[in-house]
């Protein structure tokens, strides 16, 4: 009796008989490459299947075959589901673009209690009323933000130290809250401060209309009041009690914390981190100096190099890892933002690290002057006389004036990864990001060569690293892959 | 004295040759012609590398063919590539 179905053979694909899809590939071991598909998915092969699979030679009974189907490296002939499955993860990841304008800063006053050496905003000293924003430069900011078209709306108060001008903060988020009765969007607050200037009302004001605090912690005591220096030398002790009062009065995650890595912090990355542990943090956010302010004009910057800050890196990541493996979760948040590009359709909209640059789509800043700049880094830039990236000015230009301005959509428009020599064919470019104000500063030109750009070496190092660590311990690649799925 | 390198141009395609050169940019300066069938690069590398110039070119050699690999696979993943974005955005209307 003959069979009702076709025999398996029927069902095998014809050696040879597949199409490649777009994929690109780095070197990462004498004998290995990593390979990434239109959408950043990556895997690993060795040398002589990515050449049997380039020559159509790359066998169907092949192990590799499937996990590189799956993956949509290659496709059969008449599979539409690779098609499908590429399409719906390139709208996901960038489903954000649309919405435009999310953050939204407003620096409320440039005055600082602080004399950071390594400030990147040139704060002004504490008594120059001059550097505080007015009313009057507040609602022209607040008519902006209400023009985005976007569904969420965050307004995040930058100084100098904003809590010296908190008056002009609680009038900004009563006026938005009144507007947003009719608007209708998901608002947000967030004031960035040391926490040393807190005070219980203020407190009680931030936990009565929901907003959040920003706050710095550089590490122990000591190298917290060498970094962040103030009169009475007890910014640790502000920070602590301030940080005691608001986890009491506004919540316990209402208070997050942002460390700097100056030239003291090198090699005391495991101290830092368990000083975040102590005070209760679930994690860490290693950040390196960036070329602005006074981390120029103090030499901070200049001070160690992208080699040594990877190295402070690793040694960090490591230990959060054995800390992991310990039972204690704990994140590094940078490390999270890129695996979550590299282990998920979703895309962060972290404003460093997108294509198009995030430069005014994703945030735009608002100075305490009125001035429009397009990214918080292009004020920093402003105050040492570089004003390249200004977009107008909250009193003199309209909303399409600033959106449509040269400036910056040529930034924009310039910047695309894709466009960008070595960018264009790199393995990691759906990971990375255009980063133009950066290259500005460093190289004077918005795309730098990127052989010889520190924001590639750095991020290629991280990248590496993170991959090195998936490829040889599986433990490690669990605990990535929750930081890449968080809720 | 810059290194001359002859590469078969029926082997080596000029536009991975360019990028090769522009990859190894912080090293190396790279002089390139065409002529009778070859692609002559004239290299020297800059002088505070000049101690490791023999590893500097032997890695450049092997960036040559992955260079060679990357142009072969953009072309035959093209035609893919236009269809993966056209299809993405077909339903969302902004396209003319």
């Amino acid at each position: 009796m003959s069979s009702k179905f076709f025999p398996l053979v029927h069902y095998t694909p014809e050696q040879g008989k597949y199409e490649l899809l777009p994929f690109r590939f780095e070197p990462f071991s004498e004998d290995e490459v990593v390979i990434t598909n239109a959408v950043g998915e990556f895997h690993f092969l060795t040398r002589n299947k990515l050449n049997a699979l380039v020559d159509h030679k790359l066998h169907p009974n092949d192990p590799e075959y499937q996990h590189l189907r799956a993956r949509h490296f290659l496709r059969e002939q008449n599979d539409q589901a690779p098609i499908d499955l590429l399409a719906l993860k390139t709208r996901t990841k960038l489903h954000r673009l649309a919405n435009f304008t999310n953050l939204h800063l407003f620096v409320v006053s440039l005055r600082c209690d602080h004399s950071c050496p390594y400030c990147q905003v040139s704060r002004q000293s504490e008594d120059k009323a001059a550097f505080d924003m007015t009313r009057e430069t507040a609602d022209k900011g607040l008519d902006m933000v209400f023009r985005s078209p976007n569904p969420a709306l965050k307004i995040e108060f930058q100084g100098g130290e904003s809590l010296l001008n908190f008056e002009l903060i609680k009038y900004i988020v009563e006026a938005a809250e009144k507007r947003n009765e009719t608007a209708k969007r998901e608002l947000a607050f967030v004031i960035a401060t040391t926490l040393s200037l807190v005070t219980i009302d203020i407190l009680e004001y931030c936990r009565d209309h929901n907003i959040n605090l920003s706050s710095s912690l550089d590490g122990p005591e000591d190298l917290h009041n060498k970094n962040r220096p103030r009169p009475g030398r007890d910014s640790y002790a502000k920070f602590v009690e301030g940080l005691r009062k608001a986890r009491d009065i506004v919540g316990y995650d209402s208070v997050s914390a942002l460390m700097t890595t100056s030239p003291a912090s090198l090699g005391r990355v495991k101290e830092i981190i368990d000083e975040y542990l102590k005070h209760g943090f679930g994690g860490i956010f290693l950040r390196h100096l960036s070329p602005y302010g006074f981390a120029i004009k103090t030499k901070s910057y200049q001070s160690y190099d992208v080699d040594v800050w990877l190295k402070f890196y690793r040694e960090g990541l490591d230990y959060i890892l054995e800390l992991n493996k310990m039972g204690i979760p704990f994140t590094e948040h940078y490390s999270s933002i890129l695996l979550t590009k590299m282990l998920t359709a979703d895309n962060p909209g972290f404003v460093d690290l997108m294509n198009p640059s995030g430069a005014g789509i994703a945030a735009v800043v608002f100075n305490y002057d009125g001035d429009i700049y397009a990214s918080d880094e292009s004020r920093m830039l402003h105050e040492m006389g570089d004003s390249s990236f200004r977009l107008g000015n909250l009193h003199k230009n309209t909303y399409e004036e600033i959106f449509t301005s040269d400036v910056l959509l040529s930034l924009l428009d310039d910047s695309f990864t894709s466009s960008i020599p070595m960018c264009s064919e790199c393995t990691f470019e759906q990971w990375c990001g255009a980063d133009p104000v950066f290259h500005h500063a460093m190289y004077g030109d918005i795309l730098g060569r990127k052989p010889e750009s520190e924001f590639c070496r750095r991020t290629m190092g991280i990248i590496k690293h993170l991959l090195e660590i998936m490829r040889t311990d599986k433990e490690a690649k669990k605990i990535f892959m929750r930081w890449a799925n968080k809720c | 004295m810059p290194h001359t390198l002859q590469l078969d141009s029926s082997v080596y395609l000029i536009e991975a040759v360019e990028k090769a050169a522009y990859r190894f940019i912080d090293r190396i300066a790279v002089v390139i012609s065409k002529a009778d069938g070859h692609i002559s690069l004239a290299i020297t590398v800059d002088d505070k590398h000049a101690a490791n110039a023999e590893k500097i070119l032997a890695d450049f050699k092997k960036e040559l063919l992955d260079q060679n690999l990357r142009v072969k696979i953009k072309a035959e993943t093209e035609p893919m590539r236009n269809l993966i974005l056209a299809y993405t955005f077909s339903k969302t209307g902004l396209q003319s």
